[in-house]
């Protein structure tokens, strides 16, 4: 790879967009990278990766700075921050909280940033193995997976998947150039089927602002005297005294949740939280302002970041929305993700990894040292950036493929989906990632059976396969426990 | 019945009836838990407004979201990308501030009108942000721009 100041330069302007992003509730890190995602076609895939990957890194860091400040969470990934970062803040340790925050999260993104380097090769290396069935047994898995992790609500989140699915075959077919499911009036313009790029751009941005709209696009009350010049409320790295392993079991934690796909940021925090209380010499001060579950949860939520892109770049397939979307950026630029990704594409994965590096960094001296200034991003009016916003999700849209009014109004479809998703309690990252898996699936299904002329029992005459079929029927079984299990605690 | 018949010609058509299959058999099964669910409890199987809309929703802000995003393409279809830009950026600040903001243009005042404020701003906004993005993406980045 070789070097370029272009690369600091984006990675910079992405990690202080994404904060921007992130500390404003209701933006995401996600909705950041599909509104920048057609950027990627004026520079090359290393240039964008850096603007992708800071936007990410910033996105899931800036959440912190409302979760403490007013106790809303920036992104669903700092669920738990306000746990104890808010009762810190009325108590006057504002700065302190979200400096513990934002020195945890830089360590949280360092440990899942060696996750990364540490077993994506050799994960790759096994799957480079895999066969059509592997393969698709690997993507039912993934989607069997979201179920596993749909909190109770196993079936709509299997629903949404394969509704996803489906949504990914109205195209026509390549092979025999057949259309289906493609109403004819509509047959000029899907012959590739839905795009990516205005699909998420729908589902994350649109879809938001129909939210907000409906709530009257309430501003945020900022926590005034959150800040104190009093030194005993001040942050020392000596508030981090005793919370090594704290610190490195969150951030593994985030780093397995990332690694499952279909499971947010959030599903991280919540679990890391509730490890730390599990843990913890004293379970019920969490909750009243202490460190430990600040720290659980930010570690968490940004250990998810490489965690997320393991499956991405040794399986192809996206852990979180987040790399979803970025899998939108590979496929901008016509390379695909996948168990061949790394030995086809050493540059590119040294840049991912050299990205989230400099991508942490950023994070840590932008947020870190001006903090005090930073945090005024939640008093920007959110009845001024929409528009803008909307004007850039239109030009996002439009240019997918190069100029087509047609996705501007897949967009809109899309938005207006994700909308009525959110009402009847259909998870819109289960959506995309069967949207992006569907046509793999189905390609590797065909290949399988084409190879075995016609008998599904391909499906079960391999040792790998026979592996994944067991986990698939434990994803499955856990749904079934977890399930009950919820049910059983919200009865109680 | 482990064997499917396989030819080229219909191989388009393999996926997608097993995938239509299995979401018809999801959704009986999320409506018919949701059925036994209402029953125990004994509440609506559908309440429009409680399940739908969030208590208090803003009707302007949302209806007219939906209208102006879709009338929006077409503006740029007939006026071009940057005057339809700039028409709709600025209708959108109006709207998420509030409609009353233009009431309160009517009682005059000048610049010491809030109102009248809100509407330069937005009338700034609206100009530099689409001028701006016009300029950013389609002239330096070389973007295709409607």
């Amino acid at each position: 790879m070789t070097f370029s100041i272009t690369y600091l330069i984006m990675s910079f302007i992405g990690v202080a967009v994404g904060i921007v992003f992130g500390a404003l509730p209701g933006m995401t890190a996600t909705m950041a990278i599909a509104i920048f995602l057609p950027l990627t076609y004026a520079y090359d895939l290393h240039t964008s990766l850096f603007l992708l990957l800071g936007l990410y890194v910033g996105g899931i860091s800036g959440g912190l700075i409302p979760a403490i400040l007013v106790n809303i969470p920036g992104t669903p990934s700092s669920i738990c921050t306000g746990f104890d970062g808010y009762p810190m803040a009325r108590r006057g340790e504002g700065e302190k909280a979200l400096k513990i925050g934002i020195t945890a999260s830089f360590i949280g993104g360092m440990i899942s940033l060696g996750c990364l380097l540490f077993f994506t090769p050799p994960l790759a290396k096994v799957a480079i193995n895999f066969g059509a069935v592997e393969k698709f047994l690997v993507i039912l898995f993934a989607l069997t997976v979201i179920a596993a992790l749909s909190k109770g609500d196993m079936l709509k989140g299997v629903f949404a998947g394969f509704l996803g699915v489906l949504v990914s075959l109205m195209d026509c077919y390549s092979f025999n150039s057949k259309f289906r499911m493609v109403p004819p009036a509509l047959q000029e313009y899907m012959y590739g089927g839905f795009s990516l790029l205005p699909v998420l751009i729908g589902l994350f941005a649109l879809t938001q602002i129909f939210q907000e709209a409906e709530m009257g696009m309430k501003e945020n009350a900022f926590q005034t005297d959150a800040f104190t010049d009093d030194a005993s409320k001040k942050f020392h790295f000596s508030c981090l005294k005793g919370q090594g392993i704290n610190l490195v079991r969150s951030a593994l934690i985030g780093t397995f949740v990332g690694v499952l796909p279909g499971v947010g940021g959030s599903a991280a925090s919540l679990l890391s939280y509730s490890q730390a209380k599990n843990f913890s010499k004293h379970p019920e001060k969490l909750g009243t302002g202490v460190a430990e579950g600040l720290i659980a949860s930010e570690a968490a939520n940004n250990g998810l970041t490489g965690g997320a892109l393991i499956p991405l770049l040794s399986l192809g397939i996206p852990g979180d929305s987040t790399t979803a979307v970025l899998v939108g950026a590979f496929m901008l630029q016509g390379v695909s993700v996948g168990p061949l990704f790394i030995s086809q594409n050493p540059d590119l994965w040294h840049a991912i990894l050299f990205g989230l590096l400099v991508a942490n960094l950023f994070m840590f001296v932008l947020m870190f040292y001006p903090i005090k200034w930073i945090s005024k991003i939640i008093n920007l009016p959110k009845a001024r950036l929409y528009p803008v916003i909307i004007l850039m999700c239109v030009v996002g849209a439009y240019s997918a493929n190069n100029g087509n009014m047609f996705d501007v109004w897949t967009m809109l479809l899309f938005g207006f989906l994700g909308y009525v998703f959110s009402k009847v309690g259909l998870s819109a990252p289960s959506f995309l990632i069967g949207f992006i898996l569907g046509r793999d699936l189905e390609a590797y299904f065909i290949e399988a059976i084409q190879g075995s002329q016609g008998s599904l029992l391909c499906f079960f005459q391999r040792p790998i396969g026979n592996v994944l079929w067991l986990l698939i029927l434990a994803s499955i079984a856990f749904a079934v426990w977890d399930s009950k299990r919820t049910k059983q605690v919200n009865h109680e | 019945m482990f064997k499917i018949s396989f030819s080229w010609g219909q191989a388009h058509w393999i996926v997608p009836p097993a995938v239509i299959s299995l979401l018809v058999v999801l959704l009986a099964a999320i409506l018919i838990r949701r059925a036994v669910r209402c029953t125990k409890k004994h509440t609506p199987f559908l309440n429009f407004k409680a399940h739908i809309l969030v208590e208090n929703w803003d009707k302007i802000k949302l209806i007219g979201t939906f209208l102006l995003l879709f009338l929006y393409p077409f503006a740029m279809g007939s006026i071009h990308f940057l005057p339809a830009s700039i028409l709709f950026v600025f209708l959108f600040n109006i709207l998420f501030c509030g409609v009353d903001t233009l009431a309160m243009v009517a009682q005059g005042g000048g610049l010491k009108n809030e109102g009248v404020r809100s509407l330069l701003v937005s009338l700034a906004i609206s100009i530099v942000s689409s001028t701006l993005i016009w300029y950013i993406f389609g002239h330096i980045f070389k973007i295709t721009l409607p």
